[in-house]
């Protein structure tokens, strides 16, 4: 969350972190998570590259657990042509 | 008795209702072999991501299934004979969902949107009219 204005006067200069940004965490786990369903092409679609590749979890910051099953699912979702292998 | 989730694909050139009695024979099969089938889901003539065996489109359709392994064998082996099935996976599953699927939503919105359209054709067809 962006501290307000005032609280951020009231920190002493030498705290103030002006390009701290949370970390993006997984939407997969944690509080109220996303369920991961090989039917679901619109969200595994963001998880994959304009060609068509599953992104790396460096990128998505996917958890590993999730990783997995979200791998699995863009496979179970290509097999059956909802997505494609490769797009040109 | 385990819980399996169905998927097949049939051939482009086949109608709704010749797919819808696909169904109806893979779940006698089930049924004959000692399973049921919970639920299905037709999800429609959609577009295929890849050429399959020349089809461009295929009818996806889902069976949520309680049978025992054997069950499920025996339904697979007649879906491999089947010349109109494209394509099919049969997924292990902790429960069955007794909500639609997602692309039952989609169809819904789909249906929707058209619903609205069709409307609006005929307001413009009545305003041509008057």
């Amino acid at each position: 969350m962006k501290p307000s204005r005032e609280a951020m006067q009231k920190v002493p200069m030498s705290q103030v972190r002006p390009f701290y940004r949370p970390r993006r965490t997984c939407p997969f786990s944690g509080k109220n998570p996303q369920t991961i369903d090989y039917r679901d092409v619109k969200t595994l679609s963001r998880y994959v590259t304009e060609r068509g590749r599953i992104m790396p979890r460096r990128i998505t910051f996917v958890s590993l657990a999730a990783q997995r099953k979200l791998a699995q699912a863009i496979k179970r979702a290509r097999f059956l042509a909802l997505m494609p292998y490769i797009e040109k | 008795m385990a819980l399996y989730e169905s998927v097949f694909i049939a051939r482009q050139d086949l109608s709704q209702t010749q797919a819808e009695s696909l169904i109806g024979k893979f779940e006698k099969i089930i049924k004959d072999n000692g399973g049921k089938v919970a639920n299905h889901e037709y999800w429609g003539l959609r577009t295929l991501a890849y050429l399959i065996k020349k089809n461009k489109k295929g009818h996806y359709a889902m069976l949520n299934i309680d049978a025992p392994v054997n069950a499920v064998q025996e339904m697979e082996r007649q879906m491999r004979f089947d010349e109109d099935v494209l394509r099919f996976i049969s997924i292990k599953v902790d429960e069955l969902s007794k909500e639609p699927s997602i692309m039952m939503h989609q169809r819904n919105k789909e249906a929707q949107i058209a619903a609205e359209f069709g409307v609006d054709l005929e307001k413009k067809e009545v305003k041509n009219e008057a």
